[in-house]
């Protein structure tokens, strides 16, 4: 059982409840519609303090990546060299999110479309729902 | 010029570096040397000491160095935020807003670092940045982080992989003669460079500062007090600090147009606009590399030249002492010199424009100090050895 609460000091804990879902759920303000990403408490382009979460399809555009080879400390969860990807959402493309890259023995390139898989990540104690990409 | 321009100056600087894990003190007694090196060569009494800033959470609170420096009256003290090295320059506005508004009037800007006392840099600034996003991605450290941003620099932007390797270079060139650099005497190859290990892609060993053991000290006072003491004093021209709408948010969220930057978008143009000048002006520039293609962005964040523009302006001819057109990091930066979280760049504006450098730049009236880039605050300085008219 994740404890979602300390996954996140932030507005993000529905984010993290849909990645156990195996959704990705993206907020938006219940005021004027606005996308926020990173998640907000109050929106402020209306004022609003209601939001709405809505599941969005796992697919995107590599916006960036880079290829990690030395052992850092916190890395132990992954097999190294690891490539860490930084995605553009199609659905909203002011989106970014991270995630690992599945295709690890090719370099991928930005502009590429990738799709995501939810996973969990083991860090020291606790277990990370995170995004797994691969090559569409 | 406006502002704090001419008002407050360094009139001491110190610094005592060693190799990371050899130092012969804990981080205090090596920051109390520091700053009495800074006093001595000012010729100023230690005790008379009434103020203190700093930033990437040094752990040295300056009530604690009150015993071994005397001093009587601590009358201010701040940090700036952020656990990076983005809030270097910032330390020194703080420093004069205090001695400007009466707060105080000897303020020391101080960085120490010894790896036994405060365990190693890159894991105290991700401290900072750490969330369950990046974890869940395997991004755990600052080199990683910047790597990500170099490859859209790269990648998108198109910028030449070479002009890292030209900043790396260039940081060799002026190491390798200055006697206390830690690549002095080490001239840069580019099959070193090459054949050094990958650390996260595009980033090899030598794209990456390495910590030292050490700590540095600035003594600034009134430009009316610097008068009556020993050293030629160094003017503060301008100080920027801070974060545009749309950088900082820790998810890689950051808006487009500063995505592959180094965050200096409303920073740089503070900075300009307070003083004044423009980077035409710039006689000689410490531009903070933390890694090699964010010391890239920084320039072209500070407007020297564009993304199209920067393999023809950053190139190894045009960074180095005495002739380049911007002669960058001219006791060797980060890279070679050697890195106590930047504190050893700031020293530097003062070397250089007191004519002390072990690369000098003739002539040289104005420096700018870029500070720590892609950090979420970020901050960058305009020193000067004459008083503006």
């Amino acid at each position: 059982m994740v404890d979602v609460a300390s996954l996140t000091s932030g507005a993000d804990e529905t984010y993290f409840e849909g990645l156990l879902c195996g959704e990705i759920r993206l907020q938006s303000c219940a005021g004027c519609g606005v996308s926020h990403w990173p998640a907000v408490f109050r929106c402020a382009e209306c004022g609003s303090w209601e939001h709405e979460w809505n599941a969005v399809a796992p697919a995107g555009t590599i916006y960036s990546w880079t290829r990690t080879w030395h052992p850092f400390s916190g890395t132990e969860g992954f097999e190294t060299p690891l490539v860490s990807l930084v995605v553009s959402l199609n659905e909203v493309p002011s989106v970014r999110l991270l995630g690992v890259f599945e295709n690890k023995d090719v370099d991928p390139r930005i502009g590429e479309q990738v799709r995501a898989e939810t996973t969990s990540v083991e860090f020291q104690d606790r277990s990370i729902p995170a995004l797994r990409w691969s090559l569409v | 010029m406006q502002g704090i321009a001419g008002k407050v100056a360094a009139v001491g600087a110190g610094i005592r570096q060693y190799k990371r894990g050899a130092s012969p003190l804990p981080e205090t007694g090596v920051l109390v040397g520091a700053i009495l090196d800074a006093c001595e060569e000012a010729g100023f009494d230690p005790t008379e000491i009434d103020g203190f800033a700093s930033y990437g959470d040094d752990h040295n609170e300056p009530v604690r160095l009150m015993p071994d420096l005397g001093i009587k009256d601590l009358r201010w003290c701040s940090t700036v935020f952020g656990g990076g090295g983005g809030g270097i320059a910032g330390a020194i506005g703080q420093a004069a807003g205090a001695i400007l508004t009466g707060q105080a009037s000897a303020v020391v800007v101080y960085r120490a670092l010894v790896e036994g006392n405060s365990g190693r840099l890159s894991e105290a600034v991700m401290a900072h940045h750490l969330n369950s996003h990046m974890l869940g991605a395997g991004l755990v450290s600052p080199a990683q982080m910047c790597a990500i941003r170099a490859t859209r620099m790269f990648e998108h932007y198109g910028v030449p992989m070479q002009t890292a390797e030209d900043v790396v270079k260039a940081c060799y060139y002026h190491g390798a003669r200055n006697p206390q650099a830690v690549t002095y005497g080490t001239e840069f190859s580019h099959e070193a460079y090459e054949k050094s290990r990958y650390i996260s892609e595009p980033f090899h060993l030598m794209d990456c500062s390495r910590e030292n053991d050490g700590a540095g000290a600035i003594l600034l006072v009134s430009a009316e007090r610097a008068r009556d003491l020993k050293k030629q004093p160094i003017y503060v021209l301008g100080v920027a600090q801070g974060a545009a709408k749309g950088w900082g948010d820790l998810l890689e969220n950051d808006d487009d147009d500063q995505y592959a930057s180094a965050g200096f978008k409303s920073v740089a143009h503070h900075l300009w606009r307070q003083t004044g000048l423009s980077p035409k002006d710039i006689d000689v520039a410490q531009v903070y590399e933390n890694f090699s293609a964010q010391a890239v962005a920084s320039i072209v964040d500070h407007g020297f030249c564009s993304w199209e523009e920067a393999g023809d302006f950053i190139r190894f001819d045009n960074l180095i002492a005495p002739s380049g057109r911007l002669p960058i990091n001219t006791s060797g930066g980060n890279i070679g010199q050697g890195f106590i979280h930047g504190i050893g760049m700031m020293v530097e504006c003062i070397h250089q424009l007191r004519g002390e450098s072990a690369n000098p730049v003739p002539g040289a009236k104005i420096c700018l100090l870029a500070g720590g880039p892609g950090a979420p605050i970020v901050s960058s300085a305009i020193f000067a050895n004459e008083i503006p008219a």
